[in-house]
């Protein structure tokens, strides 16, 4: 599904040059649900936003899907995002101007659909975040663990081979936070592959492997282990 | 693909500021336009043609100091010397100058010993030469013989038998067309003057009143009023000025001579409205950067308050393209709304105009192509930060707080 090879990501500033991630290698199989834990700095955010295109590796390769995706154009890259890749943040980044079904609408028009087939999508989406009595509802109307299932649904409703979630729950009460795991781990058990970077140990333990990036690198403990092996929470 | 309920919704949400840039776009639609009429009226009214030759004409007046001065003799002196200057096309004598804002004018009948119903004209008295000295175009009858030209005094009752008239006074006091050779009264006269010529235009000395262009010319000179009216050669002008100048005080130093350009003149009488049109130009141009400066303003103020959003649209999957388009859209959705109630504001701005201050009436096709244009500098003014936009990276989606 997901595989880098010695993936490097430098960032220069006027004064210094960042080396967020050093020979990054790690490769995701279809299916799995894999978290990514290691100190604040290590480069898990630039790890995520490489593999979900939203960032260039400076060196390295990166096959997504089996695609080397390293020559591909601005254009393309967003026709990958939209079609392939689901976002969940941190701060939920719903657009506060839009309702939920509005919200839950933005990557579907992207993606071309025709208004039925979306509002299909959305329609089911909502209900399987249980919000659709909330439709038509601002995010400003809702709970921080509401918001963030609307943005679970906005991230499902293009149905993508690939999830990737920023701290999903960091912003999130311990409750909250049980309640968006467990739908992540519905989503992952009917076949998305998720990538979850956290830094709350127990919801770690509980994807089916746990990588640890330290200083832009795989910790070196994960490195040896065989990579392919999944283990089965 | 087009997502304008999404963004009209989002609108909605900031109406406040999204109508104070549309109110702004209507409100210049319905001053600018209504300026444009004006700027149009006034500009058509110094531009029209004056039936006679404005570049080429000087014009001369003086002062004589002694009390028993022989004016006639001064005059036939004066302009048989002028006529034989080198660059002098033609000169003759009239008691007032076309274009000059000074002049005079009576009521006209084409019965004899009538009262009311005149046709107002403005009357010149001029020499034989006066038609090829003002560089107007006869286009029927004759012109003045040496012989008709009559010495008009203080005292003088004489009047004259025939006149010249123009095209425009013809047509209205005749219009069967049999002007030439028929007689027109002055007010509660019996006194016949023939028409014997018609030449095609002359504005008269007020353009602006509705009098202007109905003008009677008699063979006549009077020592009362008189100002010396001298055609140059084409580009000769401002060299005979300064040549008859001297030689009118080289013949007879003691007077006082006044001097002008007959271009000069018109610009004088028509400063007013040149005046309205620079101002008015000023307003439209001023109003018109004053709007697009206001539009690129809240469209990069919007911008970057939606940084975020605009990176989290990205990471959904918006190509650059989108991004530009969305906020394209949404300033034309603006502006559209702007201009629709500038188009009827100014209809009734307009219809305000029209009837308190006489103006010009504002045609819909020049709103039509306002509106156009208004638009076209709206969608300008968003273009640029709206390509910005496209630039934030998707990576803002993640970054950012
Ligand atoms: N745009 C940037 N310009 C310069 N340096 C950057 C930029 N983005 C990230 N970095 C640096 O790259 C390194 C890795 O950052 P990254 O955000 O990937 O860390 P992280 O593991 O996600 O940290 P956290 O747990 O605090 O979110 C950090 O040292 C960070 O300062
Ligand atoms: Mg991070």
């Amino acid at each position: 599904m997901l595989k880098m090879h010695n993936i490097r990501k430098s960032y220069r500033t006027d004064t210094i040059e960042t080396h967020a991630l050093r020979d990054f290698s790690l490769e995701v199989n279809e299916g799995e649900f894999v978290s990514v834990t290691g100190p604040s700095g290590s480069g898990k955010t630039t790890f995520l936003n490489i593999a979900g295109l939203l960032e260039t590796p400076t060196g390295g390769q990166y096959l997504l899907d089996g695609e080397d995706v390293s020559s591909l154009n601005d254009n393309q890259r967003s026709r990958l995002r939209n079609e392939k890749i689901g976002f969940i943040f941190q701060g939920f980044n719903l657009i506060p101007d839009l309702n939920l079904f509005d919200n839950i609408d933005v990557p579907l028009r992207y993606r071309g659909f025709n208004a039925k087939e979306r509002k299909k999508r959305i329609e089911k989406v909502l209900e399987q975040v249980g919000l659709s009595a909330r439709a038509r509802h601002l995010p400003a109307q809702l709970s921080g663990g509401q918001q963030q299932r609307v943005a679970i649904a906005r991230a499902l409703a293009g149905e993508p081979r690939f999830l990737l979630a920023d701290e999903p729950t960091g912003n999130l009460d311990s409750l909250m936070a049980r309640q968006v795991m467990e739908l992540l781990e519905f989503i992952n058990e009917w076949g998305t592959t998720i990538v979850m970077v956290t830094h709350d140990p127990d919801l770690a333990r509980r994807a089916h492997r746990n990588i640890q990036v330290v200083d832009g690198q795989v910790s070196d403990l994960q490195r040896t282990a065989a990579p392919t092996a999944v283990e089965i929470a | 693909m087009l997502e304008l309920r999404p963004i009209l919704s989002a609108l909605w949400r900031h109406k406040i500021s999204a109508l104070l840039i549309a109110l702004q776009l209507g409100l210049t639609l319905a001053i600018v336009s209504n300026a444009l009429v004006v700027i149009d009226e006034r500009t058509e009214r110094i531009s029209r043609p004056t039936g006679v030759a404005v570049e080429d004409i000087n014009t001369f007046g003086y002062l004589a100091i002694p009390k028993d001065y022989d004016k006639f003799e001064a005059f036939r002196l004066d302009l048989d010397m002028i006529r034989a200057l080198p660059g002098v096309a033609s000169a003759t004598i009239s008691n007032h100058v076309p274009l000059s804002g000074s002049g005079s004018s009576s009521g006209f009948y084409t019965e004899p010993n009538m009262e009311v119903g005149a046709t107002a004209a403005n009357f010149y008295t001029v020499d034989e030469h006066f038609i090829e000295a003002l560089g107007m175009n006869l286009v029927a009858g004759r012109g003045f013989s040496p012989e008709e030209i009559m010495q008009v005094g203080a005292t003088s009752s004489e009047r004259p038998t025939v006149a010249v008239v123009t095209q425009r006074l013809a047509d209205e006091m005749f219009p069967q067309g049999n002007a030439l050779g028929n007689a027109i009264f002055r007010g509660g006269d019996d006194h016949p003057i023939e028409i014997v010529g018609i030449v095609e235009r002359n504005l008269g000395p007020w353009p602006n009143s509705p009098i202007a262009g109905r003008g009677v010319f008699y063979p006549a000179i009077m020592d009362q009023w008189f100002t010396y009216i001298v055609r140059a050669e084409p580009g000769q002008r401002d060299a005979v000025l300064k040549l008859v100048e001297e030689k009118l005080a080289e013949r007879d130093p003691n007077r006082v001579i006044n001097s002008d350009t007959l271009e000069e003149q018109k610009d004088q009488y028509y400063a007013g409205d040149n005046t309205m049109v620079k101002v008015l130009t000023a307003v439209v141009i001023l109003l018109t950067f004053i709007v697009a400066l206001g539009v690129v303003g809240l469209t990069v103020f919007w911008i970057t308050q939606r940084q975020k959003q605009i990176g989290v649209r990205r990471a959904l999957g918006a190509t650059r393209t989108a991004i530009s388009r969305y906020f394209l859209l949404e300033n034309l959705i603006i502006a559209t709304t702007g201009i629709l109630l500038g188009f009827a504001a100014a209809q009734i701005f307009n219809g305000f105009l029209v009837s308190e201050f006489n103006q010009p009436a504002l045609p819909l096709t020049v709103t039509l192509a306002c509106a156009l244009a208004l638009l076209g500098v709206s969608l300008a003014a968003a273009l640029l930060p709206a390509l910005r936009a496209a630039n934030i990276s998707p990576a803002t989606a993640t970054r950012s707080v």
